[in-house]
């Protein structure tokens, strides 16, 4: 019974997952295909929490939805009136693509059947030790690797705020060291 | 029974939607949900490898939370990078930013 359960739950993740994924690189209009992330994203971390990954369940909740998406919403609303829902909206490659993307996946599913996995029964800790293991991993073992996101994160965050505010202004010329000259 | 492969197999099926999506759609944000879209089939694997061969290791999670963290700082990036050129050009269509083709 817990065995149908879940192929049950696999399979509905599957259909919540897969299809707003084609329909988020299919439609054409680009706000609608941000929405339809949304599901996709629920989805997965639907197959988080049936893979018993729980802290990553919250994780991608807060986030890939609460945060990357919102950016990425908050993007195509900004940009939205040079996007037309009429104009096509992919390019010549789309033959091409399809048939490559396909022949991968093929393969990729073939192989994967193929392969003899072995598999171990034993489950992970409930969620409150996985919790507690994650963390404490990060400040002794991964300290290094944890510390390198930190960076990466603070980095990216300095650059995306210098990228988006270098408006130019009309009559001024910024030179390669970000020294305003002319004018 | 629900195993390994299968959890693989959407994880492949989510990468290759991605990947068709990167290849052809002409707006840069597109191209950006497309790619959010492969880093979450890479997560998906990741945590599938951990539950059903190495339960009790902690790589997998560190490995999906700096993955997290990259996608988070690309996305940002990016969004900077493609609202810069929005400013510049007028549009976010990428085969219409062809400054330096030759």
């Amino acid at each position: 019974m817990t065995a149908h359960l879940g192929t049950i739950a696999f399979v509905s993740l599957t259909a919540l997952t897969i299809l707003p994924a084609i329909m988020v690189v299919s439609t054409r209009n680009l706000v609608h295909a941000g929405f339809w992330m949304l599901p996709c994203l629920i989805g997965v971390a639907g197959f988080y929490a049936l893979l018993e990954a729980h802290f990553f369940v919250v994780v991608q909740i807060l986030i890939y939805i609460g945060a990357i998406l919102v950016l990425i919403m908050f993007a195509l609303m900004l940009t939205r009136d040079v996007m037309d829902p009429k104009e096509r909206q992919t390019n010549a490659m789309g033959v091409w693509a399809g048939v490559i993307c396909g022949l991968g996946l093929l393969a990729s599913a073939h192989m994967l059947f193929r392969h003899p996995w072995v598999g171990v029964t034993s489950h992970p800790g409930d969620a409150h030790a996985q919790t507690v293991a994650l963390g404490k991993a990060l400040v002794t073992r991964y300290a290094l690797p944890f510390e390198a996101a930190s960076v990466l994160l603070l980095a990216a965050l300095i650059a995306a705020i210098v990228i988006a505010k270098s408006m130019r202004p009309p009559a001024a010329s910024v030179g390669c060291d970000g020294e305003v000259s002319g004018g | 029974m629900i195993g390994l492969p299968h959890y693989l197999v959407v994880g492949s099926i989510l990468f290759g939607i991605g990947a068709f999506g990167t290849l052809t759609r002409r707006n840069a944000i597109a191209v950006l949900l497309s790619v959010e879209l492969m880093l979450n089939a890479a997560n998906l694997n990741f945590l599938a490898f951990w539950r059903f061969l190495t339960p009790a290791a902690m790589e997998p999670h560190v490995f999906v939370l700096i993955g997290l963290t990259v996608a988070a700082a690309e996305a940002a990036i990016g969004l900077a990078i493609v609202l810069n050129v929005y400013r510049e050009y007028g549009t976010v269509n990428l085969d219409q930013i062809a400054e330096l083709r030759g």
